[in-house]
């Protein structure tokens, strides 16, 4: 049928396109996780599942996978709390909305090396701004380490992660909180219902669609956060911060195993795809039975 | 509608709170580029610059390419924007609209170019640009930020077509009118303003991207402006205040581009197309 | 300017007359890892006054990162587009070794070794396998780092062995300021450090001669021990120091001691910039040790073209920049940090007469002389073996301390750990 053939020539460009930058080197990454090769560039010979096993045997995996998940964890709730806070308060009308609308975003426009070097000298001891202004205020004695230990390492690294993200996700709920329809909150009110009652009935339910998109592109972008990572802590301290996408880069270009890291790459796709797969089924579950 | 007065408070409370925690690293940040080396380093910081000085700024112009950085980033973005742009219109019109078989499976299959660590990626694809020729070239880096853009975009895209009433497009097609034209013609106009957030979106990602840009780049006079910044961070020596005025010549061309079209990306998602 | 545009003339006029032969100069492409700016601008200064005067060579230089190099590298050799002359350090060698793309260079090693001598101890991490695979370039060497007054006003002296170091550390510490300001950061800076240490007590070496790890020894436990005891009066955000926080510490005057390759062109342009008061002495030695060693680092510059007529020509380059009228003004592009390689080149006119040099030549000096006792984590035995390349990228020196530091193990616990984690890379 020509619309038909139409549709796919509207949607095959785009697709080509994936499958030409992102599909390709992914059937590389799956030809290489059955080799044995070590540093870029060098030869290698077929080793079969040998890489699956060591790498499904061993603990280091298993452990960059659990702090994967608490990094996705502790970022989608920072970034939930905070932007659904702050998409509420952007819903509002007051003066100056516009413009508080269009520069919260600030901090997403920066480029994430930049965010990175404005922390690390933020929460250095030598000129950090942060360390004297909790101690001002009575938080702390003397100047603490951010990266110090392992639970602060991953709860700072989660909280600057957020503080980049979390102005573009409340945009996203904003967006989605706008095409509430207004005469809803007026039914809801005449009916006598608080702030809390109207929240709990009408604007949690209207955004779940918008929520659940955003938390499947959001936990698939944060679970690949590697720059901040990286920049930050490289994995540290004592391999704390060390998720997949940090194991994957140490493997490959520090430990010079191209195979291992292909594997764990691969391993690590799967593990995301099937989320999304499973995400994305009960998002458009979700749009058929509206 | 008249706010109570925990209404308000908790309105402008959290108002200020957010300034506060967005605005404060800037102000520190900004402040801190046109201090004395010694007045940064200080042990008890200053709120407020107690010295004033341009020669972080002064250095930083002198021996770098900043502004040669600037102009690589806002070529490689502008061409980045407008293939996610072209490209993801008519598939989100495709997905959106026109019935093929496959169509739920492919869309889902989108989402799922985030499913892959950008690291993995990254060697196999410097391989396939060097066999073409485009290793260290500004085309290779429009390639993959459109890759990367792209899946969000059309998904974005989607929910603005979403927002246009059936009616509309329904009375196009009793007079005859082809897909095409009713894109262009009818949709297009409409969801001007999301288009606009699209292209936001896409220029942004690419603006902001580093580890292929410095993978894939090689020589001093292609690079972009955070492969740039981070080439003055140095190994054995960090010079905070050449790295507080490279910060701060970073965040300004991309907050005039954005004083001048921020409104857009704002209300292009708020608004998305006639209500 | 007129004499550059007189050479160009004359080499394009030698071009035409010999004809097709020499239609096209030698282009070669040089990475190197110097990128703040104004080391880049003073490469470019050489290399425009190389290739004015080589009419028939062209040389141009490409910063890279060393954050990004180790991936880098490979992934252009193996694309084919990899430069021909690429800086880099001992381990670094090793691993481009690996895969082929570094050519040796015996010979011409040899020639600048006759002309110039090289330091011995700057040579010998890159000579192993029967060949020399770089040319020594600089040298870096860790010093300890004070002031005179501050020491005066504690009333301590410069410290030589490790009880004087922790009684001068505990009485610098006083009221917001610490003695001493060492890293604990999984990076290179910290396996810098820590291995500091461990050449002065006396566990240099980490390879037996057969090739596995020599690390879980007495000798090591005890210098870890040590470390983590100074460690604990460092600042608390030690954690993510690289080599900037920590001398960032030192010209603020938070940190009474650091240890550090060079603090003079900071302290000259961030701090007081009194050179009578900056101190700069050997890392302190165990009390059972007799003399003061360090950790030093010898970069290098890799021939890295299989193309003979580039390999000619890169020889010719690397000669000319030897020549210690040019070699000093190479060093000082980053003056007080940079140390020189070749005998010929301590004693440059060019070299001392730099600004910064000139103002601070005692403490050059003895940087210069510290740098003598230098040795590097691998490379002690004479023989290398490829798993250093692994171990040194992957930081498992520093991350052996972080098992201390941050996860409470006692240093011999620590090291033991490290010795089966060294083990289990070299057996890759």
């Amino acid at each position: 049928m020509k619309n038909t053939t139409l549709a796919f020539l509207f949607v095959s460009p785009a697709l080509l396109f994936l499958l030409a930058i992102l599909g390709w080197p992914l059937v590389q990454a799956v030809i290489l996780s059955f080799q044995d090769v070590g540093v870029i560039g060098s030869q290698g010979q077929y080793v079969g599942l040998a890489n699956y096993s060591a790498i499904l045997g061993g603990a280091g995996f298993w452990r960059a996978l659990g702090r994967s998940i608490v990094w996705v964890l502790g970022n989608a709730v920072v970034q939930t709390a905070l932007a659904l806070a702050t998409a509420l308060i952007l819903n509002q009308k007051f003066p100056g909305v516009r413009i508080a609308r269009t520069w919260v975003i600030l901090t997403w426009i920066v480029p994430t090396v930049v965010v990175v070097i404005i922390w690390r000298w933020l929460l250095s001891s030598s000129g950090g701004m942060i360390n004297p202004l909790l101690i001002q205020a009575g938080i702390i004695e003397r100047p603490v380490g951010f990266f110090a230990t392992r639970e602060s390492a991953m709860t700072t690294l989660i909280l600057i992660n957020s503080w980049r993200w979390f102005p573009f996700t409340a945009l996203m709920m904003l967006a989605g909180l706008t095409r509430i329809p207004g005469d809803l909150y007026e039914a809801a009110r005449i009916d006598g219902a608080g702030t809390f009652q109207r929240f709990k009935r009408i604007t949690w339910p209207l955004l779940q669609p918008t929520l659940l998109v955003l938390g499947v592109v959001g936990t698939l972008l944060s679970f690949n956060v590697f720059d901040v990572i990286w920049l930050l802590t490289a994995g540290g301290p004592s391999g704390a911060t060390q998720t997949l996408p940090v194991l994957i880069y140490d493997t490959a270009f520090k430990g010079y195993r191209l195979s291992e890291a292909a594997t764990i790459s691969v391993l690590t796709s799967i593990l995301l795809m099937g989320f999304a797969f499973l995400a994305t089924r009960a998002m458009t579950a979700q749009e058929a039975a509206r | 509608m008249k706010r109570t007065f925990g209404q308000a408070l908790s309105l402008y409370g959290g108002l200020l709170l957010i300034v506060l925690l967005i605005g404060l690293p800037f102000w520190w940040v900004i402040t801190g580029s046109i201090k004395l080396p010694r007045e940064i380093i200080q042990r008890v910081p200053t709120m407020f610059p107690e010295s004033f000085t341009l020669q972080h700024f002064e250095k930083l112009l002198q021996a770098s390419d900043f502004p040669v950085y600037l102009i690589n980033s806002m070529i490689v973005a502008s061409f980045s924007t407008a293939f996610t742009v072209l490209l993801a219109l008519p598939a989100a019109y495709a997905f959106f609209r026109m019935e093929f078989p496959g169509r739920n499976a492919l869309y889902r299959t989108i989402l799922l170019a985030y499913a892959f660590p950008g690291v993995v990626v990254l060697i196999p694809l410097y391989g396939l640009f060097a066999k073409v020729g485009l290793i260290d070239s500004p085309v290779a880096l429009v390639l993959v930020n459109v890759a990367f853009a792209l899946p969000f975009s059309i998904w974005m895209m989607r929910s603005f077509l979403a927002t246009v009433p059936r009616e509309i497009e329904e009375a196009a097609v009793v007079d005859g009118a082809p897909p095409t034209t009713i894109l262009v013609r009818i949709l297009m106009p409409l969801i001007a303003p999301g288009i606009a957030s699209v292209a936001i979106f896409a220029f942004i990602s690419s603006w902001t991207e580093y580890l292929f840009a410095s993978v894939l780049i090689v020589s001093d006079a292609r690079r972009t402006i955070p492969v740039g910044f981070a080439g003055i961070i140095g190994q054995y020596q960090i010079d905070w205040g050449l790295l507080l005025a490279g910060a701060t010549a970073a965040i300004i061309p991309v907050v005039a581009l954005f004083a001048l079209v921020g409104r857009w990306f704002v209300s292009g998602l708020t608004d998305g197309a006639v209500k | 300017m007129g004499t550059t545009r007189l050479l160009t003339i004359a080499g394009f006029a030698a071009t035409l007359l010999t004809g097709t032969a020499y239609a096209a100069p030698v282009d070669l492409t040089l990475w190197h890892m110097e990128q703040p700016p104004h080391r880049v601008q003073r490469m470019k200064e050489l290399l425009d006054e190389f290739n004015a005067a080589h009419p028939d060579i062209q040389v141009k230089q490409e910063p890279q990162s060393w954050g990004e190099v180790y991936a880098k590298a490979p992934a252009a050799f193996a694309a084919g587009n990899g430069p021909d002359l690429l800086f880099t350090i001992p381990d670094f060698t090793t691993v481009l070794k690996g895969i082929d793309a570094v050519v040796p260079v015996d010979d011409l090693v040899k020639d600048l070794d006759a002309k110039h001598g090289f330091v011995p101890a700057t040579l010998a991490p890159y000579k192993y396998d029967d060949h020399v695979w770089a040319v020594p370039a600089y040298n870096m060497a860790i010093s300890l780092w004070y002031r005179n007054s501050v020491l005066k006003a504690a009333g301590v002296e410069v410290p030589k062995t490790w009880s004087e170091w922790l009684a001068a550390a505990e009485k610098l510490s006083t009221d917001g300021k610490y003695g001493i300001g060492l890293p604990a950061n999984k990076q290179l800076y910290t396996d810098q450090t820590v291995y500091s240490f461990m050449v002065n007590s006396g566990a240099a070496d980490i390879y037996k001669d057969d090739g596995s790890i020599d690390f879980d020894k007495p000798a090591t436990v005890n210098a870890y021990d040590f470390y983590s005891k100074l460690a604990k009066l460092s600042p608390a955000d030690n954690g993510s120091w690289t080599w900037g926080e920590a001398e960032a510490c030192f010209a603020s005057n938070t940190c009474g001691m650091i240890l550090q390759f060079g603090v003079i062109n900071t302290y000259d342009t961030q701090a007081e910039g009194d050179a009578a008061d900056l101190g700069v002495a050997p890392v302190p030695h165990a009390d059972d040790q007799g003399e003061s060693a360090t950790i030093s680092y010898s970069n290098a510059i890799m021939l890295t073209t299989k193309d003979e007529a580039k390999q000619a020509a890169a020889k010719v380059f690397l000669a000319w920049l030897m020549e210690p009228a040019n070699y000093g003004r190479f060093l000082t592009m980053e003056p007080g940090l940079f140390l020189p390689v070749t005998g010929d080149g301590a004693k440059a006119e060019s070299f001392w007469s730099d600004k910064t040099v000139t103002k601070y030549k005692g403490q050059v000096e003895t940087m210069i002389s510290n740098s003598q006792h230098g040795k590097l984590f691998g490379f002690t035995t004479g023989k290398v073996f490829p798993s250093i390349g692994a171990i040194s990228a992957q930081n498992v020196i520093a991350e052996t301390l972080q098992h201390i530091v941050v996860d409470g193990q006692s240093a011999a616990d620590a090291v033991k750990g490290g010795q089966a984690r060294m083990s289990e890379i070299a057996k890759k």
